[in-house]
């Protein structure tokens, strides 16, 4: 997850000087969190200064206008205003000519001009918040403007105000730049400023500012109790009465609004500054809300609901897990308190919570609840139980001082003492994994830096790690990655390993890249569609999904079951094209899943192919899979007409075999399924099982000589009855006589001048011997042969 | 006989013949008149023998120069009338050459076809074996056995999905799911085969998203080579030579730490650029890392012999990174949409 941090706070807890935020960026990212953008501050508020207002007068044309004079150093500006709270004296900010503002708050920034308003000349504008982006800082009333006097009430003293002076260096943010910085999931220490900067000083090898405070001894207890310590293995609770609670100082709305949050009021605002300064959150209940100002860290009960701070109500399962009062829950335990219980202006008693909750079980709730927050996001990563120590610390010190109170009670549960994890790892392991020699002492100090307890001998290193490390630390593997990681990947050489000995190409691969590449010669487009399928797109094509695997999860109806066929997929795609394609030649090669029981899917590469075309769609399907099969080396292939299968047009439609084996099914797709589509045009389909097809291809390459002497040719016309196949014709008539080379289909007639139930069925002959030239005499006997097998095989008439 | 007279005048009217002919047909017309075999001059060759035998020499070296003059004519009207001919065609045959050309039958291979080959071709010139990972899988080698304990988010319900099938009946293989990644290829080839494997494991992958840069089905692949000594700076070396062969020899490869489960240390692999969209000029390319020692272990192998190193990214986001595709939604590559498709 990202965070925005702001450089100026992270100067606080490491020494920076002489490190600009462009330099510490590179140089953090190449050895710890990656820093991925930065934001200087204070540009927005460019040609916005403080100004104090030195007379009020009325408007002459306008009731709710007035005329102000403000002292902005350089001039007294006379301004026309209808801010409904100006008054002399007043300290506010003046957005002077040529600056930009966003008026009302709302739309673009609009660069100021002199004007005149209702007759009377202004120079500049005095602002509200909302159009100087400060709204969620100093939020007021809709017709004020912004009182820097009341509203920097904390801060005055740190600057004494002066007209003139630019508002961003008054509020300090001017020369500040916010970093945005990607956290991995392991390293929710480094989502806190203070984590930030102990990675920064170790890797710049700059000193490193920060202290703990120290949480006070108290000897009451705080009412809390905890029921369920295998979600929650820490819980401190802590009363403190006699707050008042109003605006956060300045400095500290600066900070929140630096991260992306928005101030509350100043228990709020504490809470939520530790999470951003110790990467610990934080919860805060208005005691006297609590039923009985008790809290106990319990199950939910099934269907208890509660209305939490973002105006939700949301029912809760058995075994979330929450912190209720003697009634009910005021919070979902790490994810977000209740709205009942919440800390306003007027509480004066607070429960504070410091606590470590399971981070699976944060998961799991958020997710069914659909609940999110900045909490959960830090305690789904996993966090110590140690950390809730430092964390309650701090908010008793921040409280105290900026609300007053003491301390009523605190308790402090925790499941199990803690035990530091210790790993060990021999040093020339750690130079052998990064690959040149690492130095004892240096892989000792970086380990200390980072806040590991180190033990070395000669040979062996031991390190405990630190507390916000005992999530990611789990072996001795990981101190080498923070070892080589802040010696610098970048200062490694580049080697490229030794060479080892060549294995052979997987078959499979290389023959699926045969057929792709021999379809993309045919002339087809290759699709790739989901492997999971609806319902509908398997219904639609005649397929019955029930028998299909099915996915258990799936993100909606459309990808549900595992295909078993890429025809009913190709479908769609020519269904949804033939809008703009009148004619399509389509094909896909992928795995298909058919399910074993008690065992994986068989995953079974397959060819499909689509053509959407006229009439002899159907023949340019076969011709395709006669292009691939010859391609593949498979010859010896013999068509069987296929007529009963509900898929397939039951006159046009044939299966190939190789023997006994099925190679490719072609044809027309079955009319009452094509209407379905509603094609406009014929559609036809091939399929192929791959694995049977590839048991059969050949590489071997085989040279025929070429004929020395010339061959002569004649075409013949047959009449024979319809059923009779082409593939017969000429494996017989082939056979008539050796000097016939070859015998080519080249025409069939049906209609006029042929009888009913016959057919004329037209071939290209090829005559010719490798020895000799033949004489006319000896085709014409060649072709008496040919004519006789037809009569007698065929009952063939020659047609002239 | 006195035959001069006769055959200068037959070539003289030759020579008017050949002179107006217009077409290469007359002209043929006109040499089987003259010429022919049963034309003028060989008429009168046949008179020859009336003439006197002291005139006979004179006559036939006179027949022989008016037949070499009209052949000679004749020939030079051919060429010149076939020029014409040409000329006459070409000036029938003037085209617009801007309209577009014919188009002969064009295939097209799918972009991720394209880029799997890319792919896999690159990491075989350097000697890793290509190899297709199931899709459909049981948990220990999607998860389990890549160090991705049984409460890591990525095996809950919203991340993977599941399939409706009984769990295997090996117990510690667990449910059935569509893998999420391919880094279950790399957990097959340690358990099917012997140190040292420098293998490339590339197909498809499912995960339960869907927006302009993630859909449910993607492809990615994980290169993989585990044997004794492999170290980090062998990982920088094969980054850099894919980097250089795929975007080009001018570009650079850096690493940054980063998390993953099945990796210690892990990297994010970025390359240099000069892309105006990259922070920085660096452009974030995809993970890395040394094979992590419970990866090793659970294959049955001792990691303290052996070492590993492992990278793995999306086939769809590596091949859009490269300049010039401009693909800016990851759903335009499986809506098979033909006026997408036949673009490559």
């Amino acid at each position: 997850m990202n965070i925005l941090a702001s450089y100026d706070w992270l100067k606080e807890y490491v020494d920076l000087k002489d490190i600009d935020p462009q330099a510490f960026a590179s140089r953090i990212s190449l050895s710890g969190p990656g820093i991925e953008r930065l934001y200087p501050q204070g540009k927005d508020l460019d040609g916005i200064v403080v100004g104090q207002i030195l007379e009020v007068k009325p408007h002459p044309n306008a009731d709710k206008l007035r005329i102000v004079t403000v002292d902005i150093g350089v001039k007294h500006a006379t301004i026309v205003c209808g801010g409904s709270n100006l008054e002399e004296k007043q300290w506010v900010a003046v957005a002077v000519i040529g600056s930009k503002v966003r008026w009302h708050g709302e739309g673009e920034l609009i660069e100021l001009k002199p004007i005149e308003i209702r007759g009377e000349k202004s120079e500049g504008m005095i602002c509200a918040a909302n159009e100087i982006g400060l709204f969620d800082a100093f939020p007021h009333s809709e017709k004020e403007i912004l009182n820097l006097g009341t509203a920097l009430v904390g801060a005055i003293h740190e600057l004494p105000l002066r007209g003139g002076m630019p508002l961003a260096v008054l509020l300090g943010i001017s020369g500040d730049t916010v970093l945005d910085i990607e956290i991995t999931t392991n390293r929710p220490d480094a989502l806190g400023m203070v984590g930030l900067a102990r990675e920064a000083a170790t890797i710049l090898k700059q000193p490193f500012l920060w202290k703990a405070s120290k949480l006070p001894s108290v000897k009451a207890l705080a009412a809390v109790s905890v029921n369920e310590s295998a979600f929650c293995s820490r819980y401190i609770g802590t009363r403190i009465d006699g707050v008042k609670i109003g605006h956060s100082p300045w400095w500290l709305k600066r900070r929140l609004l630096s991260a992306g949050l928005r101030p509350i009021n100043t228990v709020v605002d504490i809470t939520n500054y530790i999470m951003l300064e110790l990467g610990h959150p934080m919860h805060a209940f208005d005691t006297e809300k609590l039923s009985q100002n008790l809290l106990v860290v319990r199950s939910a009960k099934q269907g208890e609901t509660m209305e939490a701070l973002d105006g939700k109500t949301y029912e809760l399962e058995d075994g979330m897990l929450v912190i209720a009062d003697a009634d009910r829950p005021q919070a979902v335990a790490g994810i977000m308190g209740s709205e009942t219980s919440a800390v306003t202006t007027g509480t004066t008693s607070i429960f504070l919570e410091a606590a470590t909750f399971d981070p699976v079980s944060v998961r799991h709730t958020a997710r069914k609840l659909n609940l999110y927050s900045d909490a959960q996001l830090r305690f789904e990563k996993g966090l110590s139980v140690v950390a809730p120590t430092d964390a309650m610390a701090r908010a008793i010190e921040l409280v105290c001082e900026l609300c007053g109170g003491t301390v009523f009670g605190l308790s402090d549960f925790q499941v199990k003492p803690y035990e530091a994890p210790t790993f060990s790892i021999a040093l020339a392991k750690i130079s052998e994994l990064i690959g040149v020699p690492m130095e004892k002492k240096e892989c000792v100090d970086t380990l200390k830096r980072l806040g590991f307890t180190v033990k070395a001998d000669a040979r062996m290193l031991i390190a405990t790690a630190p507390w916000w490390r005992d999530h990611d630390i789990e072996s001795g593997r990981d101190l080498v990655e923070e070892i080589a990681r802040v010696y610098g990947y970048a200062n490694l050489p580049a080697v490229f390993p030794p060479s080892l000995m060549p294995k052979e190409p997987v078959l499979l691969l290389r023959q699926e890249d045969r057929v792709t590449d021999l379809a993309k010669q045919a002339g087809c487009t290759e699709t790739y569609s989901y492997s999971f399928t609806s319902r509908e797109t398997q219904e639609m094509a005649g397929f019955d999904p029930t028998s299909m695997l099915a996915v258990a999860n799936p993100l909606s109806g459309d990808f549900e079951f595992m295909r078993t066929s890429l025809l009913p997929s190709l479908l769609q795609v020519a269904m949804q094209n033939q809008e703009r394609f009148r004619t399509q030649n389509l094909f896909e090669l992928k795995n298909v899943y058919f399910p074993r029981e008690g065992q994986l899917p068989e995953e079974q590469p397959q060819f499909g192919a689509l053509i959407l075309g006229n009439d002899v769609a159907w023949k340019q399907a076969k011709g395709l899979a006669e292009h691939i099969l010859k391609g593949l080396g498979i010859s010896q292939v013999t068509w069987k007409k296929l007529s009963d299968d509900s898929f397939w047009h039951p006159g046009r439609s044939a299966q190939a075999m190789v023997g006994d084996h099925l190679v490719a099914t072609i044809g027309e797709l079955h009319p009452t399924i094509a209407e379905r589509y509603q094609f406009e045009g014929n559609v036809a389909l091939v399929d192929m099982s791959l694995p049977q097809v590839f048991a059969l291809a050949s590489d071997v390459k085989r040279y025929h000589p070429i004929p020395v002497y010339p061959s002569s040719n004649r075409d013949l016309a047959l009449l024979v009855d319809i059923g009779i196949s082409a593939q017969d014709i000429i494996a017989k008539l082939r056979e008539a006589n050796v000097l016939i080379q070859s015998v080519a289909w080249f025409d069939t007639y049906k209609g006029k001048g042929v009888p009913e139930g016959r057919k004329s069925i037209a071939f290209h002959f090829e005559i010719g011997a490798s020895d000799r030239t033949l004489e006319t005499a000896d085709v014409d006997t060649v072709m008496e042969q040919v004519i006789q097998e037809a009569k007698n095989r065929f009952q063939a008439e020659v047609r002239v | 006989m006195d035959l001069e007279p006769t055959l200068r005048a037959i070539g003289n009217q030759a020579r008017e013949a050949i002179a107006s002919a217009k077409t290469l047909e007359q002209l043929q017309e006109i040499e089987v008149r003259f010429l022919g075999r049963k034309g003028e001059l060989a008429g009168l060759m046949k008179e020859m023998a009336s003439v006197s035998a002291e005139d006979r020499p004179k006559m036939g070296a006179l027949a022989n120069e008016v037949k070499v003059a009209i052949e000679q004519l004749m020939s030079t009207a051919k060429t010149s009338l076939a020029g014409a001919a040409i000329h006459e065609r070409l000036s029938q045959e003037q085209e617009d050459v801007t309209e577009p050309g014919i188009l002969l039958p064009e295939g097209h291979l799918h972009l991720m076809t394209q880029a799997i080959r890319e792919f896999s071709e690159i990491f075989e010139r350097a000697g890793f074996q290509t190899v297709r990972p199931p899709e459909v899988d049981w948990d220990w080698f999607a998860f389990e056995s890549l160090n991705m304990p049984k409460e890591h988010p990525a095996r809950d319900d919203w991340e993977t999905f599941f399939m409706k099938a009984a769990s295997s009946s090996k117990e510690h293989e667990g449910r059935m799911l569509l893998t999420p990644h391919t880094t279950n290829g790399t957990a097959h080839l340690l358990k099917e085969q012997e140190p040292p494997i420098r293998a490339f494991s590339i197909g498809k992958c499912y995960r339960r998203q869907i927006d302009l840069t993630h859909v449910p089905m993607f492809h990615q692949f994980d290169g993989l080579y585990i044997d004794k000594g492999v170290n980090l700076t062998h990982l920088l070396g094969i980054l850099e030579y894919f980097v250089k062969s795929f975007f080009g020899p001018e570009r650079k490869v850096r690493l940054r730490p980063h998390h993953f489960r099945f990796t210690e240390p892990s990297f994010e692999v970025d390359i240099s650029t000069d892309s105006r969209m990259a922070k920085d000029g660096w452009l974030e390319l995809g993970g890395a890392g040394m094979l992590h020692p419970n990866v090793i272990k659970a294959a049955g192998l001792d990691p303290e012999v052996y070492s590993g190193l492992a990278f793995g990214w999306g086939v769809e986001r590596t091949f859009m990174m490269k300049e010039g595709l401009k693909l800016d939604d990851l759903r335009t590559l499986y809506k098979n949409d033909l006026r997408f498709l036949q673009q490559f």
